[in-house]
C-alpha cells in the first residue's frame, strides 16, 4: 500500500471538510455528525443522509477516517449505529485544508484592505 | 410522510450490497429520523429533497461498484491469461470482421455523396432517355426543383497544357448539362461550375475540373482555373474546379474527372455528334433530378411515369404497350451507387443475416467459456459465500468479467477492422480501380457490433453466472468443480449453447463456401486456346482527333496492316474484350419478328458489337450458320442512306436461341429490336462472361457508328499470335507507325485481362474464406472448451471407473461420446440451416443469386464443409478428452 500524502486530498470536498471537521473534536455516529454539521452552520449545510454514508464510505475507503470500537454506555447506544474517528491521515488532511482556508481568508482580506484604503 | 418514508426505504434497500452492508441500517434510521424531523419543520420539500438524494446517490454507488468489479475483473483476467486471450480474440475476430465486412463493401457504396448538400433528394432515373425528355421533366415544377441531364464514363482523351507534344491520356469524365451543378446545390471550390447563361452552345468550349484532377494532374497549380486543355484535339478552358471530393452523380462506375458541358461542340466528345441534343429519341442521357421540398420519391415516379408515357406515345419505335408496368423507376442519386431500396433491403439483409452468424457464434463461444469457467472457479465461489458475498454480488463478477472481455475485444474489435481496412485499400490499389478505396470504418457498422458484443458479453455471462453460483455450500467447497448440478444433462444450457454454436459455424462455413465456389467456378473462363497467345489492344481515332472518315479508313488498314506483318494468325475488332462481364441491365429487348406465330416472344439480350472473324480469333465453332466476313462489315461501314429499314445480320447465342426459338433452327429467323430488323446467320456456343453467368448475347457486326461514336472501352483489336512472343507490344507498333497519333491503351493479353478480373475474386475470396475459417476456428474453441469441461466435472467419475478397471478406450469413447453426438447434430442442423438461408437469400437478392446457385449444387462442399468442420470438432474433443485418460485414480478419489 503507498502512504498517501494529505496535499492528495486538497482542495477537500465541502461535505467531507464538513465530516472531518465534525469528528474533529469526538466520535460520532452518523446522525451525530449530520446533527453537528446542522447546528455548526446554523441550519445552512445539511448532510443527506445518501450523501453523508456515500461520502463516509470512500472516506473509509481513503482512510481517512476509521470505525471506532469505542461504544457509548449501554443505556444511550442503538447497536444499528457506528461510530467514527478521524485518522492520522485525516487529521493532516484537516489540518491542511484549514490552513489552505486561513490563507484564502488573509488574500480576502489584504484584498478588502486594499479596495477600502 | 408515509409514502415518502416508503419510498425512502426501497430506494434504500436498492442501494449496493456491500454499501448495505456497511451502512444500511443506520441510512435507514437516519432517514426515519430526519424525515420525521423534516415533516414537521419544512413539509413536503424537505422529503422530496431526502427522496431526491437518495434517487441520486443510488447509481453513482452502483458505478463506483461496477468500477471496482471491472478491476477486479481484470485481475482475474490476468491470472487466467490464455482464457482472457481466447476470449478478447473469439469476440474481437468477430467485432472486427463485421465491422470491416460491412464498411468496405456496403458503406463505400451507399455513402452519401461529398460536396452535395441535400444528398438525400436526388434521384435519377434508371433507364437513359432523350435530351428531349428530360426537358419536358423540368418543366415538372411542383414535383422538382431542377432536373439535369448527364452522361457518365465518358472518355476524353486530354493532353495538359504545356505538355503540347506529350501523350494524351485517356480521362473519364461526365457530359452534363449546364444546369448540372446547379440541381446538385454544388458549388465550385475555385472559378465558376457551369451555368445554362454562361455556357451556351456555339461558344467557345470550357469544363470544370475535379479536385483530384487539379492536384494529381495539374499539380495544384495556383493557375489552373483559365488554362486551356486540349480534349480530344480541341481547345477547352478550365472555368472552374469542383469541392473536393466531389465525383459527380453514378460515380462508382466510374469517378468522374472532367465536367464537359453538353453544348460543347462535337468535335470535343464524339457522343454530341449527329445532332442527338435535338433527336428526339435519342435515349442517350441520364435524367438526375432535385426532388421539390416534401415531395416523395414515389409520388415524383408516378408524375414522370406518366410524362414518359405521353412522350413514348408519339415514338414510332415504342412498340404500343398497354402494360401497366412502370416506365420510370426513380433511383436515389445522392450516394455514390444508385441502389433501388428493395435491392439495398435484400443486400443489407445477406450482410446482416451473416454478420448476425459471426456475432452469434462469438457470442456463443463467450458463454461457453464463462460457463465452463464458472463451474471450475465453484470452489473459489463457495469459499467467497460462506465468508458473506451475496449470490448477486458474485454474479456480478461473473457479470463485470463477460463485460470486460466484451469491451477489451471490441477495442481490438476495431483495431482489426481498420488494420483489414487499409489493408484491402492497398490491395484494391494494386488492381486499378476507377473509384479510389475509402480508408474509413462505418460508424453505425461498430457501434451495432459493439453494442451486440457488449449485449451479449453481458446477457450471457447471466445464465452461468447464477448457475455457478447456485450451489449448496459444503459439496461445493468438498468437490469445487467436480460437483453435479440438478439439471438435464443432456439438453442443459452448456449442450444447447454447443449445437447452436456448432450449426452456426457450419452454416458460416456453407454459406460462404457456396457464395466463393460460385465465385471460383464462375470467374474460370475456358478458352479453347492459350490466352497469352491472344494479344489485345484498344483505339478510340476520333478522340484521338481524327475525323470520322479517318478513323474508318484507319480500321479497314490496321487488320490488313496486322496481317501483312506476318506475325498473326487471325485477327478480330470487337466494342468489347471477350469475356467481359456486361450488365443485365445493358440489355435489349428482342422480340421474334414472326407474322404466323401465335404469341410474341420477347426476350431480353445484351448486344455487342463483333467485328469480322471474331469467334474464329477466339476458336470458338459456330453451333450453326456463319460468322460475320468481310462482306458484312465492308457494307456496314457505308453511311447509312437512309433508308433505316435494311435487315442486319445477327449472331445469337445458345442461351438467347434457346430462349428466343426453342429447339427450331433459329438460321434465317428473323427478330426485331425497336425499329431495327435482324436476320439470324449463325449461332454460337455461350462463352462464358467473368462472372459465370450465361446471359442471351446477340452479336451484331461493328458498324460505322461504332467507330464513329466508340463506348467508353474504345475499338479493342484482337490478334492471335505464337506463345512466347509479344503480340501486344507489336499490334502496339504497327498501330503507331500507321498514324502517330494514335494512343493505343489496354494494351496486354487476354490472360493479363483475365487475371485482372481474377483479382476481383480473390478480394472477396479473402473476405468470405475469412469469415467462414473464422467460424471453424470458434466453434473448435467453443467445443475444446466444453469438452475440458465435462472432463473436469466427471473428474471423480472416470476416477472410479478406472479404479473399478475401466481401461484407458473406454474412459477415451466415454469422454468423446457426448462430443460426438453433439458433433453430428450441430453438423444436421447447420447443414439444414445453410440450405434454407441460401436459397431465402438467392430469392431475396440477385447479387449474389447466380454465385449461390452455383455454389449450392457442389457436392465437395455439401460433404467436405460438414466433413472439415466435424473433424476439426473431433479434435477440438480429442484434446481435452486425453486429459481424462491422464486422470491419476487416487487423486481423484482423494478430493471426496
Amino acid at each position: 500500500m503507498t502512504i498517501k500524502q494529505a496535499e492528495h486530498f486538497l482542495p477537500l470536498k465541502p461535505q467531507w471538510f464538513h465530516i472531518l471537521l465534525a469528528l474533529a473534536g469526538e466520535e460520532q455516529h452518523g446522525y451525530g455528525i449530520m446533527q453537528e454539521v446542522l447546528e455548526r452552520t446554523m441550519g445552512k449545510v445539511r448532510l443527506w443522509p445518501a450523501t453523508l454514508y456515500g461520502s463516509l464510505k470512500r472516506m473509509i475507503e481513503a482512510e481517512l477516517i476509521e470505525e471506532s470500537s469505542k461504544r457509548p454506555r449501554p443505556e444511550l447506544d442503538d447497536a444499528r449505529r457506528r461510530y467514527y474517528r478521524l485518522t492520522l491521515l485525516g487529521r493532516q488532511v484537516l489540518d491542511q485544508e484549514c490552513e489552505r482556508l486561513q490563507g484564502l481568508v488573509q488574500a480576502i482580506h489584504t484584498k478588502r484592505r486594499l479596495v477600502t484604503e | 410522510m408515509k409514502r415518502s418514508q416508503r419510498v425512502y426505504e426501497r430506494l434504500a434497500q436498492a442501494f449496493p450490497h456491500e454499501f448495505k452492508l456497511a451502512h444500511g441500517d443506520e441510512m435507514l434510521q437516519t432517514g426515519e429520523a430526519v424525515l420525521a424531523h423534516l415533516a414537521k419543520r419544512r413539509g413536503w420539500s424537505g422529503m422530496a429533497r431526502l427522496v431526491a438524494d437518495a434517487a441520486v446517490r443510488l447509481p453513482l454507488e452502483y458505478l463506483t461498484e461496477m468500477r471496482r468489479d471491472l478491476r477486479y475483473a481484470m485481475r482475474a483476467l490476468i491470472k487466467s491469461p490464455g482464457y482472457a486471450l481466447v476470449g478478447i480474440l473469439s469476440m474481437g475476430l468477430a467485432i472486427g470482421l463485421t465491422t470491416n465486412v460491412y464498411s468496405s463493401n456496403w458503406a463505400k457504396l451507399t455513402r452519401p455523396m461529398q460536396g452535395v448538400e441535400h444528398a438525400s433528394r436526388l434521384v435519377m432515373a434508371e433507364k437513359p432517355v432523350s435530351y428531349f425528355y428530360v426537358e419536358s421533366y423540368r418543366e415538372q415544377k411542383s414535383v422538382f426543383a431542377g432536373v439535369a441531364a448527364f452522361q457518365t464514363g465518358v472518355p476524353f482523351n486530354v493532353r495538359l497544357p504545356g505538355e503540347e507534344d506529350g501523350k494524351q491520356q485517356r480521362i473519364f469524365g461526365q457530359l452534363v448539362s449546364p444546369d448540372y451543378f446547379q440541381v446538385m446545390g454544388v458549388d465550385a471550390e475555385r472559378g465558376r461550375v457551369l451555368s445554362p447563361a454562361m455556357d451556351r452552345a456555339g461558344e467557345a468550349a470550357t469544363t470544370v475540373i475535379s479536385d483530384k484532377f487539379w492536384r494529381t494532374r495539374l499539380g495544384s497549380r495556383a493557375d489552373a482555373v483559365g488554362l486551356d486543355l486540349r480534349v480530344n484535339g480541341q481547345p477547352v478552358t478550365i472555368v472552374g474546379i469542383a469541392p473536393r471530393g466531389f465525383e459527380g452523380a453514378f460515380a462508382a462506375e466510374s469517378a468522374a474527372e472532367l465536367f464537359v458541358p453538353v453544348t460543347a461542340p462535337a468535335a470535343v466528345a464524339p457522343e454530341l455528334a449527329n445532332d442527338v441534343l435535338h433527336r428526339r429519341y435519342a435515349r442517350e442521357f441520364l435524367a438526375l433530378a432535385f426532388l421539390a421540398p416534401g415531395v416523395t420519391p414515389v409520388q415524383a415516379e408516378s408524375v414522370l411515369d406518366g410524362v414518359t408515357r405521353r412522350l413514348d406515345a408519339n415514338d414510332p419505335s415504342v412498340p404500343p404497350q398497354t402494360d401497366k408496368a412502370r416506365r420510370v423507376t426513380l433511383l436515389p442519386a445522392g450516394t455514390r451507387v444508385p441502389i433501388p431500396p428493395e435491392l439495398k433491403r435484400a443486400l443489407e439483409g445477406f450482410f446482416v443475416v451473416l454478420m448476425g452468424i459471426v456475432i452469434v457464434i462469438a457470442c456463443m463461444n463467450l458463454g461457453i467459456m464463462l460457463m465452463v469457467r464458472g463451474a471450475n472457479r465453484r470452489k473459489e465461489f463457495a469459499i467467497r459465500m460462506s465468508i458473506g458475498a451475496s449470490r448477486f454480488r458474485l454474479a456480478r463478477q461473473l457479470m463485470s468479467e463477460g463485460m470486460l472481455l466484451s469491451l477489451l475485444g471490441g477495442l481490438l474489435g476495431f483495431g482489426l477492422a481498420y488494420l483489414l481496412n487499409v489493408l484491402n485499400t492497398q490491395l484494391h490499389q494494386a488492381v486499378d480501380m476507377p473509384v479510389p478505396p475509402v480508408v474509413s470504418i462505418d460508424w453505425r457498422a461498430a457501434v451495432f457490433a459493439f453494442v451486440a458484443a457488449l449485449v451479449c458479453g453481458v446477457g450471457l455471462s447471466v445464465a452461468p453466472a447464477l448457475r455457478a453460483t447456485k450451489s449448496e455450500l459444503t459439496p461445493a467447497l468438498k468437490e469445487g468443480s467436480a460437483m453435479q448440478l440438478p439439471g438435464h444433462r443432456w439438453f442443459g444450457l452448456r449442450n444447447l449453447a454447443m449445437a447452436v454454436q456448432l450449426s452456426g459455424s457450419l452454416m458460416l462455413l456453407l454459406i460462404t463456401g457456396f457464395v466463393l465456389m460460385g465465385f471460383a467456378r464462375g470467374y474460370q473462363v475456358q478458352t479453347n486456346f492459350d490466352p497469352k497467345t491472344m494479344a489485345m489492344a484498344s483505339i478510340d481515332p476520333v478522340r484521338d482527333g481524327e475525323t470520322p472518315e479517318r478513323a474508318l479508313d484507319l480500321f479497314a488498314k490496321i487488320p490488313q496492316r496486322l496481317k501483312d506483318s506476318g506475325k498473326f494468325s487471325s485477327i478480330a475488332l470487337t466494342t468489347l474484350p471477350p469475356f467481359a462481364t456486361v450488365d443485365d441491365d445493358d440489355s435489349e429487348q428482342l422480340t421474334v419478328d414472326d407474322p404466323q406465330a401465335a404469341q410474341r416472344v420477347q426476350q431480353p439480350a445484351i448486344k455487342e458489337s463483333v467485328g469480322a472473324g471474331y469467334f474464329a480469333a477466339l476458336e470458338e465453332p459456330m453451333l450453326s450458320g456463319r460468322e460475320f466476313n468481310d462482306a458484312d462489315e465492308r457494307s456496314l461501314m457505308e453511311p447509312a442512306t437512309g433508308n433505316a429499314t435494311r435487315t442486319l445480320p445477327v449472331v445469337i447465342n445458345e442461351t438467347a436461341a434457346k430462349k428466343l426459338f426453342g429447339s427450331t433452327n433459329a438460321i434465317g429467323k428473323h427478330l426485331k429490336e425497336g425499329s431495327r430488323g435482324y436476320e439470324v446467320v449463325g449461332v454460337v456456343h455461350d462463352l462464358q462472361s467473368g462472372m459465370g453467368i450465361k446471359q442471351a448475347i446477340a452479336y451484331v457486326a461493328l458498324s460505322r457508328d461504332d467507330i464513329v461514336r466508340p463506348p467508353a472501352a474504345g475499338i479493342t483489336i484482337l490478334a492471335r499470335t505464337r506463345a512466347g512472343f509479344d503480340g501486344a507490344a507489336a499490334v502496339r507498333d504497327v498501330v503507331s507507325s500507321l498514324d502517330p497519333k494514335l494512343v493505343p491503351f489496354h494494351v496486354e493479353t487476354l490472360s493479363d485481362q483475365l487475371a485482372m478480373s481474377r483479382r476481383e475474386v480473390q478480394s472477396a475470396m479473402r473476405t468470405y474464406g475469412g469469415i467462414g475459417a473464422f467460424g471453424l476456428i470458434l466453434s473448435a474453441i467453443g467445443l475444446a472448451g466444453v469438452t475440458a469441461y465435462a472432463v473436469a466435472q466427471r473428474k471423480r467419475e472416470i476416477g472410479i471407473r478406472m479404479a473399478l478397471g475401466a481401461n484407458k478406450g473406454q474412459v477415451l469413447r466415454l469422454v468423446l461420446r457426448e462430443g460426438i453426438v453433439l458433433i453430428a447434430v450441430g453438423t444436421l442442423l447447420g447443414s439444414a440451416g445453410a440450405m434454407v438461408v441460401s436459397k431465402a437469400l438467392e430469392a431475396a437478392t440477385s447479387a449474389i443469386a447466380d454465385a449461390l446457385a452455383l455454389g449450392t449444387n457442389d457436392p465437395r462442399l455439401l460433404i467436405g464443409a460438414p466433413a472439415l468442420l466435424a473433424a476439426l470438432a473431433l479434435v477440438a474433443c480429442y484434446v481435452p478428452a486425453r486429459a481424462a485418460v491422464r486422470i491419476d485414480p487416487l487423486k481423484a478419489l482423494r478430493t471426496e
